[in-house]
């Protein structure tokens, strides 16, 4: 990972948050999310259950029924998040659409990557020596934090 | 950004009342993957919460491993839990009784 700690997302005056990645997580980002869209249209990986959790597991009808409603959409604002993240790596600023588009895919990484841990007992917060894909994960969390801590002062109206 | 177009689908119980007279429920619930802080910020964007109520939410989810974060009809709450999960949260729905 990159020695370099600078900022990688900065809130602008106007609220609008700019995007500054070193090239190597711009690639890097670029083809984790490449992998992302294929599993979501593939849509067949185990590690995507965490992505659609059930609504209402106490009634099989009516989740068989939401599930009908939701997910195309689900699906779809996700691919147009990830879209929307790959089209700016390098060096977008986002408006409240576009921070909460990163979030939707950075926080989707995230859930699939601890979703696999999971399936091999990787506990991330504790083995994160051997698995690369756990440097991963902590680092999307960091940038995560980073655009939370960017984008709250928006909230505060 | 989208939403889903949800119509409610309404059914009558033999007591006359339907589905959505009833209150439900959203539950969110705690997942070793999520960040703190990135729950409290959903919590405040979708909700409209202020900082101190999603935090105090978000540490009830931490803690106590579920919190009821809206209540409304049938049709808000589908919403509402479309939106959770769709921000990656872990969220139920259940008639409130």
């Amino acid at each position: 990972m990159s020695p370099n700690f600078r900022r990688r997302f900065r809130r602008r005056r106007d609220g609008s948050v700019v995007v500054s990645l070193p090239e190597e997580e711009r690639e890097a980002l670029a083809e984790f999310l490449r992998q992302m869209r294929e599993l979501l249209v593939d849509d067949t990986d185990p590690s995507l259950r965490r992505l659609k959790p059930p609504a209402r597991p106490d009634d099989a009808e009516s989740e068989s029924e939401y599930r009908g409603l939701v997910d195309h959409d689900l699906l779809q604002t996700r691919l147009d998040a990830i879209d929307l993240v790959a089209g700016g790596l390098d060096g977008a600023t986002l408006d409240s659409e576009g921070v909460g588009a990163w979030m939707q895919a950075l926080n989707c990484l995230r859930l699939i990557l601890g979703e696999r841990f999971d399936a091999e007992g990787i506990e991330p917060d504790i083995d994160n020596r051997d698995s690369p894909l756990v440097g991963v994960y902590h680092w999307l969390a960091w940038l995560l934090e980073q655009l939370v801590d960017a984008a709250t002062p928006n909230l505060d109206g | 950004m989208t939403a889903p177009v949800i119509t409610p689908v309404e059914t009558t119980d033999v007591d006359g009342e339907t589905d959505l007279d009833k209150p439900w429920k959203v539950i969110v619930w705690d997942d070793p993957i999520n960040l703190m802080s990135y729950v409290t910020f959903v919590f405040r964007k979708l909700f409209g919460y202020s900082k101190e109520k999603a935090t105090r939410l978000m540490m009830e989810v931490h803690t106590t491993g579920k919190s009821v974060v809206a209540t409304g009809t049938l049709e808000k709450s589908e919403l509402d839990v479309f939106r959770l999960h769709e921000h990656g949260l872990w969220a139920t729905m259940e008639r409130d009784t």
